[in-house]
Order: structure tokens, then sequence, then C-alpha cells
């Protein structure tokens, strides 16, 4: 599609979002696989459409405030980008589009409390920490609240476990065969501590020393595709000071939406004098999935003791891990890798669950019936396991798995493999 | 100026005062007392959004409805009549001829959420409303042993009542035939809000009203035939040095008395682009490539007609490559559905032609059109549902870089090929805007006539998707190209 994106959009991000635009050639065949368009059936809320809307605000034929409803209802989940035929960079458009329109848009006072909230809580996992715990004790009052209010207490799990900080160095064990840096993740150590204490657990049992770099902090793509620039970039030059990717095989991540933001520092910075090192920092970064497969695809991995029982794992695709970084593969072999799993596939695996980024808190209504939808069609497979790599997910899925009146455990990949590795699976 | 800026800025505000100041305009509110505020987009941001179809950017419409049933689009109808302004109908809008796209202002109905679907096992067919997703009828009739065979490559994303409205083809075509092969019976709105019942006795007026492109009235339903799929499925490659002998190995395989159910087409430039997009090992310096299917529930038989290609493909100067398993067959055909992101890839934009010339005629115009596009400097490439003539000449330009009138004419010189060997101007595209113009070529004024008295009998005022498929005495303005 042409365009006449005018140069005072600042920096590199005005390049990325005409390019975007210009690779668009509308042929629709992103709408099946666009979670809103499914919801409302509507040109505004598909990829191709709000593609036209952000191109008309650009160009300064449609009021930025028009639009925002329908752009504000994109998930960020990057299904579309999967099913694009062109290869158009929708994510790259929408999150550059994001920072650009923040500033310039007007919002009621309690959206922006809510967002500096979210914002603020979000990267720190003490202070989120504290906000949960605050949640939990809120959660009688849910009933009561409106939705706004309502479902991020409803996605907050019946107690809040201890923080448990990751120890700078967790050495391999057995003969050392690689060293990689890790992120520990923001919410995810407030809400699900036990991922990255599995995650150690399995990458030290294969020969893997793990650092956790002093100085790491938020990946950032909270802030940046919220639109909150600024903040995203101070977050993501701080992680560029913390990790030197010529110290490590790899930098590891387990949370999908954090392992997709590393993965887009480049983007952030383009046009940037940071550019180059975020290019090196972006080319080490691994979900924790892709780097124990490739320990599988040597014959590496360390073989996993079997399950006491035959085990019917539903493998539920995290957006950021599926679309963003396009990694479906390596989770599935790494399940099937241990004896007596059976890894099942969900019907509509491809839809996202919901909960991508912030959408809970920002569209709840959309977001349940999302969780509502995705439940259904997990809990069709009747699982004896559900599995997935993200936080996100993990908490998403749960809430609506036991809403539906299910007990079946939902588990981080990691977990499971952990599980397998101590025999108690 | 390029071509869609043209049809863009000659709609915009800055010309005529329509995006805005009417948004709220009479006939919107209207229709919002009438069926709710859900069913009826008349902000300019939701409104812009009904513009376009896969290739072609439009006139921004005066307000969008979004039926939930027959009688929604009855109540449009009549409403858009008294009021005197066009109705133009829409489903995913997958289509490249532009007939979806609005070319005057003009309410349009989106039929995406009209989805009721209903299979009837017993009576081999389904029921289906026009925003029904066209791969949904395959997908809610496989677990009665069913299927619904026309499978446009768009087939994941278009709807049933795009499908009809366009009468889309696919890879199974040539075997299996279009969507209007599989209509028994059709629902549909006239231009003056009155409903009619079809089925194909008598005057086929069923058969009128698929692939008139909304001009002659809007399906709201339609009943579809359903058949079994074959038991087994054979695969090959083969590969030439020449694209005329890919043309000459088809024509031959079909004189023999094969009849694959697909047979599809590629030329180098394709490969090669596909190629570079997925490294999945394909002949580079081929001229052509084919991928042949032929299927059918007596083993023997479809191994035969296997045969009867191989030879065929042998003897016109080809190398042959046998799918020994399913997976080695899927594989295959990854290929051919990549062509699109493959040339994607290529240039931002892309003219698609979509001529269908008798089988024993394909050799010369292969050559001929490859000729015409070496001489016009642009860059093409072909491929398409060869079996039953069906090409899809592709030219890939930059807008910014490339001449609009260049890719225009040579366009034109396509279809001009194809008349003069005898074919006709759309396979299973339509006509839309993209090739109306081509239409005084291709239809003697006698016929052309005869259509024009056709659509003034069901709808006599024009208020039927106007600018599409005839090209009447408004001279300029309505159509833009490519």
């Amino acid at each position: 599609m042409n365009n006449d994106i005018p140069a005072h959009v600042p920096g590199g991000q005005g390049e990325v979002m005409a390019h975007a635009v210009d690779a668009c050639v509308h042929c629709g065949f992103c709408l099946p696989a666009c979670p809103t368009y499914a919801l409302l059936g509507d040109e505004m809320d598909s990829p191709r459409g709000r593609i036209i809307l952000m191109k008309e605000v650009l160009e300064g034929g449609l009021p930025l405030m028009d639009a925002a409803p329908h752009l504000d209802r994109c998930l960020g989940c990057m299904g579309c980008v999967t099913a694009c035929p062109s290869g158009v960079p929708y994510g790259e458009l929408i999150t550059a589009f994001r920072g650009w329109s923040e500033p310039r848009r007007t919002r009621t006072p309690f959206d922006r409390a809510k967002r500096y909230a979210i914002l603020k809580a979000l990267p720190a996992p003490k202070l989120f920490s504290v906000a949960a715990r605050v949640g939990q004790y809120a959660k009688p009052l849910a009933p009561l609240l409106p939705n706004a209010l309502r479902s991020p207490l409803d996605l907050l799990p019946e107690h809040v476990p201890a923080m448990q900080p990751s120890p700078a160095i967790t050495p391999a064990k057995g003969p050392q065969r690689g060293r990689v840096a890790f992120l520990v993740g923001c919410a995810q150590q407030a809400l699900a501590p036990n991922f990255n204490a599995a995650t150690l657990r399995v990458l030290a049992r294969n020969g893997i020393e793990v650092v956790v770099p002093d100085g790491q902090g938020c990946c950032g793509a909270a802030a940046l595709h919220t639109g909150a620039r600024d903040e995203a970039l101070t977050l993501v030059r701080a992680n560029l000071n913390a990790f030197d990717p010529d110290d490590f095989d790899a930098i590891l991540s387990n949370a999908a939406g954090c392992g997709a933001g590393l993965k887009e520092y480049p983007m952030v910075l383009h046009g940037e004098p940071d550019e180059a090192r975020a290019r090196a920092f972006a080319a080490k970064v691994m979900d924790i999935s892709e780097y124990l497969n490739g320990l599988l695809q040597d014959g590496a991995l360390e073989p996993m003791v079997p399950a006491s029982r035959p085990l019917k794992v539903a493998y539920h695709d995290a957006c950021h891990l599926a679309h963003a970084q396009g990694v479906k593969a390596a989770p599935r072999a790494l399940l099937r890798a241990i004896p007596g799993v059976t890894v099942l596939e969900v019907p509509e695996g491809d839809l996202c669950c919901g909960s991508a980024g912030t959408y809970n808190l920002e569209q709840p209504e959309l977001a349940t019936q999302l969780g509502q939808r995705k439940a259904k069609h997990i809990l069709s497979t009747t699982p004896d396991l559900i599995a997935s790599g993200n936080i996100g997910c993990h908490t998403q899925i749960q809430s609506h798995v036991r809403r539906q009146h299910s007990g079946v455990p939902v588990m981080h990949t990691v977990e499971v493999l952990d599980l397998a590795y101590r025999g108690e699976l | 100026m390029s071509p869609e800026k043209q049809a863009l800025t000659s709609t915009s505000s800055a010309h005529t005062p329509v995006s805005e100041g009417r948004s709220s305009n009479a006939l919107a509110a209207a229709l919002t007392r009438a069926l709710g505020a859900r069913k009826v987009l008349s902000n300019l941001s939701e409104r812009l959004n009904y513009r376009y179809d896969a290739i072609q950017f439009g006139v921004t419409p005066l307000c969008v409805l979004l039926p939930e049933s027959t009688a929604d689009v009855v109540a449009v109808m009549r409403a858009a009549r008294a009021a005197g302004v066009p109705v133009v109908g829409r489903g995913a809008a997958s289509g490249l001829s532009g007939g979806a796209a609005p070319m005057v202002e003009a309410v349009v109905i989106s039929f995406t959420r009209m989805t009721r679907l209903e299979i009837r096992p017993e009576r081999r067919e389904a029921l289906a409303q026009p925003g029904v997703i066209t791969l949904k009828v395959s997908e809610d009739a496989r677990p009665h042993g069913l299927v619904y065979p026309p499978d446009p490559a768009s087939f994941r994303t278009s709807t049933i009542g795009g499908n009809l409205g366009e009468n889309a083809g696919g890879p199974m075509c040539f075997k299996y035939g279009v969507t209007g092969d599989y209509v028994k019976a059709l629902e549909f709105v006239d231009a003056d809000g009155d409903v009619h019942q079809l089925t194909r006795d008598a005057y086929d007026l069923a058969g009128l009203l698929i692939g008139s492109e909304g001009t002659l009235g809007l399906i709201t339903d339609a009943t579809l035939r359903l058949s079994t799929p074959a038991k087994y499925t054979r695969t090959l490659m083969a590969h030439f040095p020449e694209v005329g002998q890919a043309a000459e190995a088809v024509s031959s395989a079909i004189a023999a008395g094969a009849v694959p159910s697909k047979l599809e087409f590629m030329d180098q430039a394709c490969t090669n682009a596909i190629e570079d997009y997925l490294h999945l090992g394909l002949p580079r310096e081929a001229g052509a490539v084919l991928l042949v299917d032929t299927d059918g529930d007596d083993l023997h038989t479809v191994e035969e007609e296997r045969a009867l290609v191989e030879q065929a493909c042998l003897a016109a100067g080809g190398q042959v490559r046998r799918a020994a398993t399913d997976a080695e067959a899927a594989a295959l055909w990854q290929a051919r559905r990549s062509v699109s992101p493959a040339l994607g890839r290529i240039r931002p934009q892309r003219m698609n032609e979509d001529i269908v010339v008798p089988r024993s005629a394909l050799p010369e115009v292969v050559r001929e059109i490859r000729a015409l596009g070496d001489a016009s400097g642009l860059t093409l490439v072909q491929f398409g549902h060869i079996g039953d003539g069906n090409l899809h000449p592709n030219i890939l330009f930059n807008p910014r870089t490339e001449s609009a009138e260049a890719v225009h004419t040579l366009a034109h010189e396509i279809a001009l090929v194809a008349i003069r060997h005898g074919g006709v101007l759309s396979g299973e595209h339509g006509i839309g805007t993209m090739k109306r113009d081509f239409m005084r070529d291709a239809v003697d004024p006698v016929t052309l006539g005869a259509l024009r008295d056709v659509k003034r009998a069901l709808d006599p005022t024009g208020a039927l998707n106007p600018g599409k498929i005839l090209p009447d005495d408004v001279a300029g303005g309505l159509h833009a190209h490519p």
C-alpha cells in the first residue's frame, strides 16, 4: 500500500512504520488469525483495518482519537504476522505507532492513573509482589467491583508465593558444557517463582552454568507496547549495559513476552547509535525451549525419567513465542522427549488466550471472552496437564480453566521437564 | 501519482465533502433507528475501512451495515432505495478485481455477521449464509464424510457470499469445478428489497446471480452441494527447460485422457522467488514447473492417470519426480501455496491477471506473454491452474518507481493475447473494475447490449455495485486502474 507518511515522525521509527505500511497488499489473509476480528467481525478491529487507520492518522487524514479505540483493542499477539503472506512487520508498525501516538492522545484521569500504576509495578518485582498480596486480600471484594478492577483480581492465585531471588551464578552439574546469561523477568518472579527455579535446575542438570547479570531489569516490552517509549528506552539501555553478549553462549528468557521484547531491541533502536549493540545482543537471545531443544537435537540433552503413567499434555502456544518469535516446534519436541508423554494440539491453537501484555487490565471484557474460549478449547482435548511458555498465558489459562471447574494443572514447559528430571511426573 | 493515490485523493474530503461532513448523514441515522447502533457504522474511522478489497482503493462509503438476517438486508435495501443511494455488497474483501470496493458514494453491506451454517448429510448439502468462511463448510462437513470442493487460494479468509459473487475457483476446479457448480439453490434480495428463492430450474436465474459481483442482487442464503472426498491421491512434479514445453505436456496429457484433480504451473521467476523465500530445493534452472495430483477411489486408475501425465511430461522434454510419501507431496504443494508470499517479497504491488485460454493454445499463449513481459521492462511472472487453461500472469511493480500506465498497458496487452486465442478475461476473480475496460475488446457490442438489458431488468436504477463489470457510458472517473 502506498503511503505518504511524513518525515516529521521521529528518527528511524517513521521509516519503520512506512516500510510496514508499504508491505501490506490488503489480501485479508490476516483476518482469520486476528482474535478481535474473530470476536467483533469488523474491519476496524482487524490487522489490515488497523494498518489503514494508522496510515490515515500518520498522514493526517484521520484524527488520532477516532482511530484509538480500534488500535487499543489490538492485543499485539502477532497472530497476523504468522498468517501474513507478504511478511508485513505488523509488530514493528503497531509498537512504533503506540510510541508515537501516546504523547499525542488524551486519556481520562482514571486511565492515566491505571497506566501509571501498571508501568511502575510491572518492572519492579518487589512492588508487584506487594501489590499482588494486597490484591490477594481484596479478592473477596471482587464481585462488588467494576470489571476494570475485578479482572486483574480474578487472575491472581489464591496464595501469592514468597519471592525467591535467583542466585547470581548457578554452577553446572558435572562437566560444564555451556555458559548462559538469564533474564529473570518481573511479574513472573512474584507470581510464579518456581518457573525460574525449575529453569536453573534443568540447565544445571544439563551441564550449563547460568549467570544472572547484575543490573538487569525489566525487558521493557510492557512499556514499549503500551506506548511509553521513553521508559522503554531507559530499560532497554540498562539491559544492554548489563548483558555483554560476548561473555555468553546465549542470553535466555523463559517468558515468551520478555524473550520477544529482547529480540525487538534492534527495532527499538533503529537509526540510533546503539543499534549495532542491540543487534549483537538480540542475536544471542533465545527462549529457554529453543536452547534446550538445541541440546536435544545435538543428542546432548540429559535423559529424563519416564512419566509414572501415560500423560497427555495439551501444549498452548504463547503468542509471543509462536508468532513473535516463531518458536513452535522446540517446546513440543522437548515435551515429547519425556518418555510416556503425548503432546496434544489445541483447536484454534493459533488464537490468543486474551492475556497479551497488559490486555487483561486494559480490555477486560474482550480478554475474558478470549480466555473463556481458550479454556474451552484446551479442555476439549481432555488433557492430564496443560503446558505453556509464558507467565501471562499461564495466569489467564489457569484462571479460566478453574472457572470452568476443571482441576487440570497448568505448568510452564520447563516445570514439566524439571519434574521429569526429578522423577516426579 | 500512483493509481491508489489517485483513487484516494479523488475521494478525499479535500475534493468532495463526503468523509467527515456527512458522516452523520440522514440515511445512517434512519438505519440506526431501524436496526440498532450495533449494525450501523457511520464514523469516518469505521467507514474508511470498507472502501477496499485486496487490490483496489475505492470511495469511502456513506455508511456501512452489518446485517444479521435477510430481514436486515431488506430493510437496508429499501432505505437505500428511498434515499437514492447505491448499495455495494461485501464479504471478506479478499478479491483481486475490485469487486467489493465502492466506486461511488454508497452504502456498503458487509455480510461477515451472517454466518449461519447447517450441514444436511442425508441430502449431501450445506445451507450457508453469505458470511460463512469457505473453509468452514468443509470443516463442518468432514465429520459426516463429506467435503465442499471449491478451494480458492483465499479459502481460509474468503466468504461463501464473496465466492458466489465472483464464482471463485481454485486448484481443484479442473476436475471438480468452481463455486457455481455446487449451488443447488439461492435466496437473494433485489434492488427493490424483495426476497427471491431460486433453484436451477426454468430460467437459471441463480446461475446469472453467481459471478455477477453483486450487480444484480445480493445473495442472502445458499444451498451448496457437498461431495465425498477421493480415497487415493498421487502427486508428481515435472520441470521443463522452457515454459512452452510445460504447456505442451498439459495439452497432450489431457488429450490422452488424464483428468488430474490439480494441475498447477509456475514459471521460472515464480520458482526462484519461492526458492529465495523457503529453500525447498526446487529446480531453479527450469523454465517451468508443473505440479499434478491425480485422485479417485480406485488406486489402479489413479496411478494409471499419473503415468499418462508422466509420459506426456517426458515426451515434452521434461523431467519428472514422483512424491513417494504424503509428506513429500505436502512439501511440493507447499511450494505452490507459497507463490503469493514469495512474490510479495519481490515488489510491494502486483497486478494479478486471471485469463483463461483453450488448452490447445496454452504453449503459444504462455510464450507470447513471456515475450511481452520481457519487452516491457517490468517484472512479470506466470502461474495458474493450467489444467483448465487458467493462467495468472502477475505484473510485479513498485508504485514509487514504476509507471502505473506501463503496468496497465501490459495488463491490457495480456488480456488481448487471451482474447486473440479464443480465451476469456476472467477465470475466477471476476471482472470488477480491473478488467472492466477490457470488456469492449472481449464482448461484441450486441452481446454487451444484451448484458446491459439483463442488468436493467433486475436493477433499473443502477443502484447495485455501480461501476463494475459492464463498461457504461459514464466516461472516466469511475474506474481505477490498475
